[in-house]
Protein backbone atom coordinates (compact mmCIF):
# COMPACT_ATOMS: atom_id res chain seq x y z
CA UNK A 1 0.00 0.00 0.00
CA UNK A 2 1.80 3.42 -1.01
CA UNK A 3 1.15 6.61 1.30
CA UNK A 4 -0.98 9.02 0.73
CA UNK A 5 -1.06 12.25 2.08
CA UNK A 6 -3.20 14.89 -0.39
CA UNK A 7 -4.19 18.81 0.66
CA UNK A 8 -7.21 20.10 -0.66
CA UNK A 9 -7.36 24.06 -0.41
CA UNK A 10 -10.24 26.92 -1.36
CA UNK A 11 -12.58 24.07 -3.14
CA UNK A 12 -15.41 26.23 -4.33
CA UNK A 13 -19.14 24.19 -6.18
CA UNK A 14 -21.57 26.33 -7.03
CA UNK A 15 -24.79 24.61 -8.73
CA UNK A 16 -26.81 27.62 -10.35
CA UNK A 17 -27.42 30.59 -7.87
CA UNK A 18 -26.33 28.51 -5.00
CA UNK A 19 -23.28 28.16 -3.49
CA UNK A 20 -22.90 24.84 -2.08
CA UNK A 21 -18.72 24.88 -0.80
CA UNK A 22 -16.45 27.50 -0.29
CA UNK A 23 -13.29 28.09 0.22
CA UNK A 24 -12.99 24.36 1.71
CA UNK A 25 -9.92 22.83 3.02
CA UNK A 26 -8.98 19.04 3.67
CA UNK A 27 -6.38 16.69 4.54
CA UNK A 28 -5.98 13.17 3.71
CA UNK A 29 -3.52 11.13 5.14
CA UNK A 30 -3.00 7.36 4.95
CA UNK A 31 -3.70 4.77 7.90
CA UNK A 32 -6.49 7.44 8.76
CA UNK A 33 -10.22 8.52 9.03
CA UNK A 34 -11.97 12.16 8.11
CA UNK A 35 -16.30 11.39 9.34
CA UNK A 36 -18.11 14.24 7.33
CA UNK A 37 -21.11 15.30 9.16
CA UNK A 38 -23.67 17.92 8.05
CA UNK A 39 -27.57 18.10 7.59
CA UNK A 40 -28.54 16.46 4.69
CA UNK A 41 -28.05 18.35 1.38
CA UNK A 42 -25.25 20.20 3.47
CA UNK A 43 -22.26 19.28 0.20
CA UNK A 44 -21.14 16.50 1.92
CA UNK A 45 -21.75 14.04 -1.25
CA UNK A 46 -20.62 17.00 -3.36
CA UNK A 47 -17.46 16.97 -1.71
CA UNK A 48 -16.60 13.11 -1.93
CA UNK A 49 -17.15 13.42 -5.82
CA UNK A 50 -14.96 16.44 -6.19
CA UNK A 51 -12.12 14.21 -4.26
CA UNK A 52 -13.13 11.25 -6.39
CA UNK A 53 -13.04 13.63 -9.97
CA UNK A 54 -16.26 12.91 -10.52
CA UNK A 55 -17.63 16.59 -9.89
CA UNK A 56 -15.94 19.89 -11.77
CA UNK A 57 -15.82 22.23 -8.70
CA UNK A 58 -15.16 26.30 -9.94
CA UNK A 59 -11.96 26.15 -8.15
CA UNK A 60 -9.82 24.27 -5.91
CA UNK A 61 -6.20 23.52 -5.86
CA UNK A 62 -4.61 19.92 -4.32
CA UNK A 63 -1.34 19.47 -2.97
CA UNK A 64 0.10 16.06 -3.01
CA UNK A 65 3.73 17.27 -1.64
CA UNK A 66 4.91 17.19 -5.28
CA UNK A 67 3.52 20.35 -5.81
CA UNK A 68 0.27 22.60 -5.77
CA UNK A 69 -2.26 22.37 -8.87
CA UNK A 70 -5.51 23.19 -10.10
CA UNK A 71 -7.98 20.61 -8.90
CA UNK A 72 -9.90 20.50 -12.47
CA UNK A 73 -6.62 19.61 -14.16
CA UNK A 74 -5.43 17.03 -11.20
CA UNK A 75 -8.92 14.98 -12.02
CA UNK A 76 -7.55 12.26 -14.20
CA UNK A 77 -5.01 11.47 -11.15
CA UNK A 78 -7.53 11.62 -8.71
CA UNK A 79 -9.58 9.17 -10.11
CA UNK A 80 -6.28 6.79 -9.95
CA UNK A 81 -6.12 7.26 -6.25
CA UNK A 82 -9.68 7.51 -4.93
CA UNK A 83 -12.59 5.19 -5.02
CA UNK A 84 -16.09 6.37 -4.87
CA UNK A 85 -19.14 4.06 -3.14
CA UNK A 86 -22.37 5.45 -3.61
CA UNK A 87 -24.61 5.83 -1.20
CA UNK A 88 -26.38 2.68 -2.66
CA UNK A 89 -23.52 1.18 -4.35
CA UNK A 90 -24.05 0.23 -8.15
CA UNK A 91 -23.72 -3.25 -9.06
CA UNK A 92 -23.02 -4.51 -12.71
CA UNK A 93 -25.36 -7.27 -14.24
CA UNK A 94 -24.19 -10.53 -13.55
CA UNK A 95 -22.93 -12.46 -10.07
CA UNK A 96 -20.41 -11.11 -7.36
CA UNK A 97 -17.69 -12.70 -8.82
CA UNK A 98 -18.10 -10.81 -12.17
CA UNK A 99 -18.59 -7.59 -10.36
CA UNK A 100 -15.20 -8.44 -8.31
CA UNK A 101 -13.49 -9.00 -11.68
CA UNK A 102 -14.22 -5.67 -12.96
CA UNK A 103 -11.69 -4.22 -10.88
CA UNK A 104 -8.83 -6.10 -11.77
CA UNK A 105 -6.64 -5.17 -14.01
CA UNK A 106 -6.62 -6.60 -17.51
CA UNK A 107 -2.76 -7.63 -17.75
CA UNK A 108 -3.51 -10.01 -14.92
CA UNK A 109 -3.29 -13.70 -15.88
CA UNK A 110 -6.34 -16.19 -15.22
CA UNK A 111 -4.95 -17.32 -11.96
CA UNK A 112 -3.98 -13.99 -10.77
CA UNK A 113 -7.50 -12.90 -10.93
CA UNK A 114 -9.04 -16.37 -9.71
CA UNK A 115 -6.73 -15.81 -6.64
CA UNK A 116 -6.92 -12.07 -6.50
CA UNK A 117 -11.17 -12.42 -6.46
CA UNK A 118 -10.74 -15.61 -3.94
CA UNK A 119 -8.85 -13.28 -1.35
CA UNK A 120 -11.44 -10.77 -1.94
CA UNK A 121 -14.45 -12.42 -1.10
CA UNK A 122 -12.81 -14.36 2.21
CA UNK A 123 -11.55 -10.68 3.41
CA UNK A 124 -15.02 -9.27 2.90
CA UNK A 125 -17.12 -12.43 4.24
CA UNK A 126 -18.87 -13.13 0.86
CA UNK A 127 -18.60 -16.96 0.44
CA UNK A 128 -22.36 -17.65 1.03
CA UNK A 129 -23.24 -15.15 -2.07
CA UNK A 130 -20.27 -15.43 -4.36
CA UNK A 131 -22.31 -16.57 -7.11
CA UNK A 132 -25.95 -14.80 -6.39
CA UNK A 133 -26.72 -12.27 -8.95
CA UNK A 134 -25.28 -8.65 -7.11
CA UNK A 135 -28.72 -6.91 -8.69
CA UNK A 136 -30.34 -8.89 -6.38
CA UNK A 137 -28.10 -8.49 -2.94
CA UNK A 138 -29.83 -6.72 0.28
CA UNK A 139 -28.23 -3.37 0.76
CA UNK A 140 -25.58 -4.30 3.62
CA UNK A 141 -24.40 -7.42 1.06
CA UNK A 142 -24.32 -4.56 -2.00
CA UNK A 143 -21.65 -2.41 0.34
CA UNK A 144 -19.98 -5.52 1.06
CA UNK A 145 -19.17 -6.28 -2.34
CA UNK A 146 -18.69 -2.85 -3.30
CA UNK A 147 -15.93 -2.25 -0.53
CA UNK A 148 -14.10 -5.69 -1.24
CA UNK A 149 -14.43 -4.65 -5.19
CA UNK A 150 -12.62 -1.12 -3.93
CA UNK A 151 -10.12 -3.29 -2.03
CA UNK A 152 -9.33 -5.11 -4.91
CA UNK A 153 -8.31 -1.66 -6.66
CA UNK A 154 -5.90 -0.90 -3.81
CA UNK A 155 -6.84 2.59 -3.51
CA UNK A 156 -5.22 5.45 -1.68
CA UNK A 157 -8.45 7.08 -0.84
CA UNK A 158 -11.68 5.64 0.12
CA UNK A 159 -14.58 7.42 -0.36
CA UNK A 160 -17.68 5.94 1.73
CA UNK A 161 -21.18 8.44 0.96
CA UNK A 162 -23.41 7.61 4.11
CA UNK A 163 -21.91 3.91 3.79
CA UNK A 164 -24.41 2.17 6.30
CA UNK A 165 -27.54 4.12 5.60
CA UNK A 166 -30.75 1.87 5.86
CA UNK A 167 -28.81 -0.95 7.53
CA UNK A 168 -29.17 -3.57 10.56
CA UNK A 169 -27.04 -3.93 13.61
CA UNK A 170 -25.19 -6.72 11.73
CA UNK A 171 -24.93 -5.30 8.41
CA UNK A 172 -23.88 -2.04 10.21
CA UNK A 173 -20.99 -3.64 11.97
CA UNK A 174 -19.67 -5.82 9.58
CA UNK A 175 -19.37 -2.61 7.03
CA UNK A 176 -17.80 -1.07 9.83
CA UNK A 177 -15.14 -4.11 10.79
CA UNK A 178 -14.56 -3.87 7.06
CA UNK A 179 -13.36 -0.15 6.91
CA UNK A 180 -11.71 -0.57 10.10
CA UNK A 181 -9.63 -3.69 8.32
CA UNK A 182 -9.02 -1.11 5.81
CA UNK A 183 -7.78 1.55 7.78
CA UNK A 184 -5.40 -1.04 9.93
CA UNK A 185 -4.09 -1.48 5.87
CA UNK A 186 -2.96 2.01 5.50
CA UNK A 187 -6.21 3.21 3.29
CA UNK A 188 -7.21 6.91 4.21
CA UNK A 189 -10.77 6.84 4.25
CA UNK A 190 -13.18 9.83 4.00
CA UNK A 191 -16.98 8.69 4.95
CA UNK A 192 -19.39 11.03 5.01
CA UNK A 193 -22.93 10.47 7.74
CA UNK A 194 -25.67 12.73 9.03
CA UNK A 195 -25.61 10.32 12.01
CA UNK A 196 -21.78 10.19 12.86
CA UNK A 197 -22.63 7.93 16.45
CA UNK A 198 -21.97 4.50 14.98
CA UNK A 199 -18.29 5.55 13.64
CA UNK A 200 -16.67 6.35 17.01
CA UNK A 201 -13.81 3.63 16.61
CA UNK A 202 -13.25 4.42 13.07
CA UNK A 203 -12.84 7.88 13.11
CA UNK A 204 -9.72 10.38 13.79
CA UNK A 205 -11.09 13.84 12.50
CA UNK A 206 -14.42 14.95 12.40
CA UNK A 207 -15.40 17.84 10.45
CA UNK A 208 -18.78 18.86 10.16
CA UNK A 209 -20.37 20.68 6.96
CA UNK A 210 -22.33 23.61 6.93
CA UNK A 211 -23.44 26.66 5.27
CA UNK A 212 -20.72 25.85 2.31
CA UNK A 213 -18.00 25.66 5.16
CA UNK A 214 -16.04 22.82 6.50
CA UNK A 215 -15.60 23.24 9.95
CA UNK A 216 -13.26 20.97 12.39
CA UNK A 217 -14.63 19.96 15.40
CA UNK A 218 -12.05 17.55 17.38
CA UNK A 219 -9.27 15.82 16.31
CA UNK A 220 -8.04 12.09 16.89
CA UNK A 221 -7.22 12.72 20.51
CA UNK A 222 -10.22 13.57 22.22
CA UNK A 223 -12.88 12.37 19.36
CA UNK A 224 -15.70 10.97 20.26
CA UNK A 225 -18.71 11.19 17.96
CA UNK A 226 -21.22 10.88 20.89
CA UNK A 227 -19.84 13.93 22.14
CA UNK A 228 -20.61 15.43 18.81
CA UNK A 229 -24.04 14.60 18.72
CA UNK A 230 -24.76 15.88 22.07
CA UNK A 231 -23.16 19.41 20.78
CA UNK A 232 -25.52 19.23 17.67
CA UNK A 233 -28.62 18.15 20.11
CA UNK A 234 -27.22 21.29 22.72
CA UNK A 235 -27.48 23.63 19.80
CA UNK A 236 -31.04 22.57 18.32
CA UNK A 237 -32.71 22.98 21.68
CA UNK A 238 -30.66 26.55 21.78
CA UNK A 239 -31.62 27.11 18.14
CA UNK B 1 -56.36 -26.70 -54.81
CA UNK B 2 -57.52 -22.83 -55.34
CA UNK B 3 -55.01 -20.28 -56.70
CA UNK B 4 -54.32 -18.79 -53.51
CA UNK B 5 -52.84 -22.01 -52.26
CA UNK B 6 -51.19 -22.72 -55.46
CA UNK B 7 -49.31 -19.30 -55.49
CA UNK B 8 -48.05 -20.13 -51.84
CA UNK B 9 -47.12 -23.99 -52.55
CA UNK B 10 -45.33 -22.66 -56.07
CA UNK B 11 -43.56 -20.00 -53.67
CA UNK B 12 -42.53 -22.34 -51.12
CA UNK B 13 -41.26 -24.61 -54.33
CA UNK B 14 -39.10 -21.16 -55.54
CA UNK B 15 -37.59 -20.66 -52.21
CA UNK B 16 -36.03 -24.26 -51.90
CA UNK B 17 -35.10 -25.17 -55.23
CA UNK B 18 -32.24 -23.02 -54.96
CA UNK B 19 -33.63 -20.26 -57.90
CA UNK B 20 -30.58 -18.27 -58.78
CA UNK B 21 -32.33 -15.20 -59.23
CA UNK B 22 -34.54 -15.44 -56.51
CA UNK B 23 -31.36 -15.38 -53.75
CA UNK B 24 -29.68 -12.92 -55.74
CA UNK B 25 -32.07 -10.45 -54.45
CA UNK B 26 -32.49 -11.74 -51.26
CA UNK B 27 -28.02 -11.81 -51.18
CA UNK B 28 -28.89 -7.66 -52.49
CA UNK B 29 -30.98 -7.28 -49.54
CA UNK B 30 -28.80 -8.48 -46.88
CA UNK B 31 -25.83 -6.98 -48.35
CA UNK B 32 -27.32 -3.48 -48.39
CA UNK B 33 -28.84 -3.49 -45.38
CA UNK B 34 -26.11 -5.20 -43.05
CA UNK B 35 -24.21 -2.42 -44.71
CA UNK B 36 -26.11 0.71 -43.91
CA UNK B 37 -26.66 -1.16 -40.52
CA UNK B 38 -22.69 -1.86 -39.96
CA UNK B 39 -21.94 2.46 -41.14
CA UNK B 40 -24.74 3.81 -38.88
CA UNK B 41 -24.59 1.45 -35.52
CA UNK B 42 -21.45 3.19 -34.03
CA UNK B 43 -22.36 6.82 -34.76
CA UNK B 44 -25.40 6.49 -33.33
CA UNK B 45 -24.95 5.00 -30.54
CA UNK B 46 -22.14 7.72 -29.22
CA UNK B 47 -24.82 10.33 -30.23
CA UNK B 48 -27.28 8.24 -27.79
CA UNK B 49 -25.08 8.18 -25.63
CA UNK B 50 -23.88 11.61 -25.49
CA UNK B 51 -27.84 12.90 -25.47
CA UNK B 52 -28.49 10.39 -22.64
CA UNK B 53 -25.41 11.47 -20.68
CA UNK B 54 -24.25 15.26 -21.55
CA UNK B 55 -25.80 18.66 -20.68
CA UNK B 56 -25.24 20.88 -23.23
CA UNK B 57 -27.32 23.94 -25.17
CA UNK B 58 -29.17 22.47 -27.93
CA UNK B 59 -29.89 19.09 -26.58
CA UNK B 60 -33.35 18.76 -26.38
CA UNK B 61 -33.36 20.04 -29.90
CA UNK B 62 -31.32 17.73 -31.44
CA UNK B 63 -33.61 14.50 -29.40
CA UNK B 64 -36.55 16.59 -30.70
CA UNK B 65 -35.08 16.25 -34.71
CA UNK B 66 -34.44 12.55 -34.30
CA UNK B 67 -37.76 11.70 -32.52
CA UNK B 68 -39.28 13.88 -36.09
CA UNK B 69 -36.97 11.92 -38.17
CA UNK B 70 -38.25 8.55 -37.01
CA UNK B 71 -42.03 9.60 -39.16
CA UNK B 72 -40.65 10.90 -42.35
CA UNK B 73 -41.40 8.16 -44.88
CA UNK B 74 -39.10 5.99 -46.67
CA UNK B 75 -39.83 7.28 -50.15
CA UNK B 76 -39.13 11.02 -48.97
CA UNK B 77 -35.72 10.15 -47.91
CA UNK B 78 -35.46 8.73 -51.27
CA UNK B 79 -36.29 11.39 -53.20
CA UNK B 80 -33.83 13.64 -51.19
CA UNK B 81 -30.88 11.65 -52.20
CA UNK B 82 -32.45 11.00 -55.54
CA UNK B 83 -31.97 15.24 -55.93
CA UNK B 84 -29.00 14.89 -54.15
CA UNK B 85 -27.24 12.37 -56.11
CA UNK B 86 -29.10 13.07 -59.42
CA UNK B 87 -26.98 14.48 -62.05
CA UNK B 88 -28.21 18.17 -61.51
CA UNK B 89 -27.44 17.53 -58.00
CA UNK B 90 -24.81 18.48 -55.38
CA UNK B 91 -23.35 15.19 -55.47
CA UNK B 92 -23.66 14.09 -59.26
CA UNK B 93 -20.54 14.52 -59.78
CA UNK B 94 -20.01 11.06 -57.67
CA UNK B 95 -22.23 9.19 -60.15
CA UNK B 96 -24.04 6.95 -57.19
CA UNK B 97 -27.37 7.21 -58.39
CA UNK B 98 -28.55 3.85 -59.13
CA UNK B 99 -26.20 1.65 -57.20
CA UNK B 100 -25.73 -0.01 -54.03
CA UNK B 101 -23.91 2.61 -52.57
CA UNK B 102 -27.21 4.94 -53.12
CA UNK B 103 -29.19 2.42 -51.58
CA UNK B 104 -26.70 1.73 -49.04
CA UNK B 105 -27.22 6.00 -47.84
CA UNK B 106 -30.88 5.87 -48.52
CA UNK B 107 -31.10 3.49 -45.57
CA UNK B 108 -28.39 4.79 -43.20
CA UNK B 109 -30.08 7.89 -43.14
CA UNK B 110 -33.81 5.98 -42.86
CA UNK B 111 -32.22 3.35 -39.62
CA UNK B 112 -30.16 6.00 -38.41
CA UNK B 113 -32.84 8.18 -36.31
CA UNK B 114 -34.33 4.78 -35.02
CA UNK B 115 -30.45 3.57 -33.49
CA UNK B 116 -30.20 7.06 -32.30
CA UNK B 117 -34.08 7.59 -30.34
CA UNK B 118 -33.65 4.04 -28.71
CA UNK B 119 -30.28 4.45 -28.21
CA UNK B 120 -31.03 7.19 -26.60
CA UNK B 121 -33.85 5.65 -24.52
CA UNK B 122 -31.57 2.79 -23.54
CA UNK B 123 -29.00 4.44 -22.54
CA UNK B 124 -31.61 6.93 -20.22
CA UNK B 125 -32.82 3.77 -18.44
CA UNK B 126 -29.40 2.71 -17.31
CA UNK B 127 -28.50 4.18 -13.86
CA UNK B 128 -25.76 7.20 -14.08
CA UNK B 129 -24.53 5.40 -11.38
CA UNK B 130 -22.62 2.75 -13.43
CA UNK B 131 -21.07 5.21 -15.78
CA UNK B 132 -19.61 6.79 -12.57
CA UNK B 133 -18.79 3.16 -10.83
CA UNK B 134 -17.41 2.39 -13.95
CA UNK B 135 -15.24 5.57 -13.80
CA UNK B 136 -13.85 5.29 -9.95
CA UNK B 137 -13.24 1.44 -10.31
CA UNK B 138 -10.08 2.87 -12.74
CA UNK B 139 -12.22 1.73 -16.32
CA UNK B 140 -10.70 4.32 -19.24
CA UNK B 141 -13.69 6.35 -21.13
CA UNK B 142 -13.84 3.91 -23.48
CA UNK B 143 -14.31 0.57 -21.37
CA UNK B 144 -16.75 2.70 -18.93
CA UNK B 145 -18.28 3.02 -22.51
CA UNK B 146 -18.39 -0.13 -23.23
CA UNK B 147 -19.48 -1.18 -19.48
CA UNK B 148 -22.95 1.06 -20.06
CA UNK B 149 -23.98 -0.27 -23.11
CA UNK B 150 -23.53 -3.75 -21.84
CA UNK B 151 -25.99 -2.63 -19.07
CA UNK B 152 -28.32 -1.25 -21.81
CA UNK B 153 -27.79 -4.59 -24.22
CA UNK B 154 -31.39 -5.34 -24.64
CA UNK B 155 -32.46 -1.90 -24.98
CA UNK B 156 -29.87 -1.80 -27.46
CA UNK B 157 -30.44 -5.09 -29.39
CA UNK B 158 -34.23 -3.89 -29.77
CA UNK B 159 -32.92 -0.72 -31.32
CA UNK B 160 -30.64 -2.80 -33.93
CA UNK B 161 -33.43 -4.87 -34.85
CA UNK B 162 -35.85 -2.40 -35.14
CA UNK B 163 -33.73 -0.26 -37.27
CA UNK B 164 -32.90 -3.59 -39.50
CA UNK B 165 -36.33 -4.70 -39.94
CA UNK B 166 -37.28 -0.98 -41.20
CA UNK B 167 -34.73 -1.27 -43.66
CA UNK B 168 -34.57 -4.62 -44.51
CA UNK B 169 -38.41 -4.35 -45.31
CA UNK B 170 -38.52 -0.57 -47.13
CA UNK B 171 -39.39 -0.01 -50.73
CA UNK B 172 -39.38 3.57 -51.51
CA UNK B 173 -35.69 4.76 -50.93
CA UNK B 174 -34.43 1.17 -52.16
CA UNK B 175 -36.44 1.59 -55.75
CA UNK B 176 -35.43 5.46 -56.26
CA UNK B 177 -32.04 5.13 -55.35
CA UNK B 178 -31.41 1.71 -56.73
CA UNK B 179 -33.74 1.94 -59.53
CA UNK B 180 -34.36 -2.40 -59.16
CA UNK B 181 -31.68 -3.38 -61.61
CA UNK B 182 -31.96 -6.79 -61.15
CA UNK B 183 -28.75 -8.64 -59.93
CA UNK B 184 -27.64 -5.21 -58.54
CA UNK B 185 -29.82 -3.31 -56.96
CA UNK B 186 -32.76 -5.64 -56.94
CA UNK B 187 -33.75 -6.16 -53.22
CA UNK B 188 -36.47 -8.11 -51.79
CA UNK B 189 -39.22 -5.24 -51.19
CA UNK B 190 -38.60 -3.76 -55.12
CA UNK B 191 -38.81 -7.14 -55.94
CA UNK B 192 -41.97 -7.93 -54.62
CA UNK B 193 -43.73 -4.59 -55.75
CA UNK B 194 -42.09 -5.47 -59.48
CA UNK B 195 -43.38 -8.72 -59.61
CA UNK B 196 -46.86 -8.25 -57.61
CA UNK B 197 -47.05 -5.36 -60.51
CA UNK B 198 -46.47 -8.03 -63.22
CA UNK B 199 -48.84 -10.55 -61.73
CA UNK B 200 -46.12 -12.66 -60.75
CA UNK B 201 -47.26 -13.20 -57.19
CA UNK B 202 -44.89 -16.46 -56.56
CA UNK B 203 -42.01 -15.01 -56.29
CA UNK B 204 -43.62 -12.29 -54.34
CA UNK B 205 -44.58 -14.48 -51.55
CA UNK B 206 -41.49 -16.67 -51.44
CA UNK B 207 -39.57 -12.89 -50.74
CA UNK B 208 -42.36 -12.52 -48.44
CA UNK B 209 -42.07 -15.46 -46.51
CA UNK B 210 -38.12 -14.71 -46.43
CA UNK B 211 -39.02 -11.45 -44.95
CA UNK B 212 -41.23 -12.72 -42.38
CA UNK B 213 -38.99 -15.62 -41.56
CA UNK B 214 -36.38 -12.42 -40.71
CA UNK B 215 -38.84 -10.79 -38.40
CA UNK B 216 -39.30 -13.85 -36.34
CA UNK B 217 -35.63 -14.71 -36.21
CA UNK B 218 -34.99 -11.05 -35.16
CA UNK B 219 -38.00 -11.20 -32.29
CA UNK B 220 -36.74 -14.54 -31.12
CA UNK B 221 -33.34 -13.47 -30.72
CA UNK B 222 -34.29 -10.79 -28.66
CA UNK B 223 -36.52 -12.51 -26.54
CA UNK B 224 -33.62 -15.16 -25.93
CA UNK B 225 -31.26 -12.09 -25.05
CA UNK B 226 -33.96 -10.84 -22.57
CA UNK B 227 -34.46 -14.07 -21.00
CA UNK B 228 -37.34 -14.85 -19.38
CA UNK B 229 -39.44 -12.17 -20.89
CA UNK B 230 -41.38 -10.73 -18.38
CA UNK B 231 -41.14 -9.09 -15.43
CA UNK B 232 -38.42 -10.40 -11.91
CA UNK B 233 -39.86 -11.30 -8.58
Amino acid sequence: MHSTHIYFSDIGIRFGHQQVLTDTELEIISGRCILLCGKNGSGKTTLLRIIAGLEVPNTGFVNTGIGKYDLNKYRQQLRQTTVYLHQQPYMFDGDVVSNLNFSLNNKLTRKQRTDRINSAIEWAGLQNIANNSAKTLSGGERQRVAIARAWLRNPGVLLLDEPITNMDQGSRSRTIELLINLKQQGVALVVSSHDPVHFGALTDTLLQISEGRVHRFRTSDNVTPIHYRKHLNKNAKQT
Amino acid sequence: MDESTSITLDAIHLLFSGDAELWKIIAVSFQVSSTAILISVPPALAIAFILANADFPGRRLLISIFNTLLAVPAVVIGLTFYLLLSKQGPMGDWKLLFTQSAMIMGQTALCFPILVAMGHAAFQAVDKRAWETARTLGASPSLAFYTVMKEARFGLLAALFAAYGRIIAEVGASMMLGGNILHYTRNIPTAIALETSKGEFSQGIALGIVLIILAFALNTSLQYFQGKGHLSN
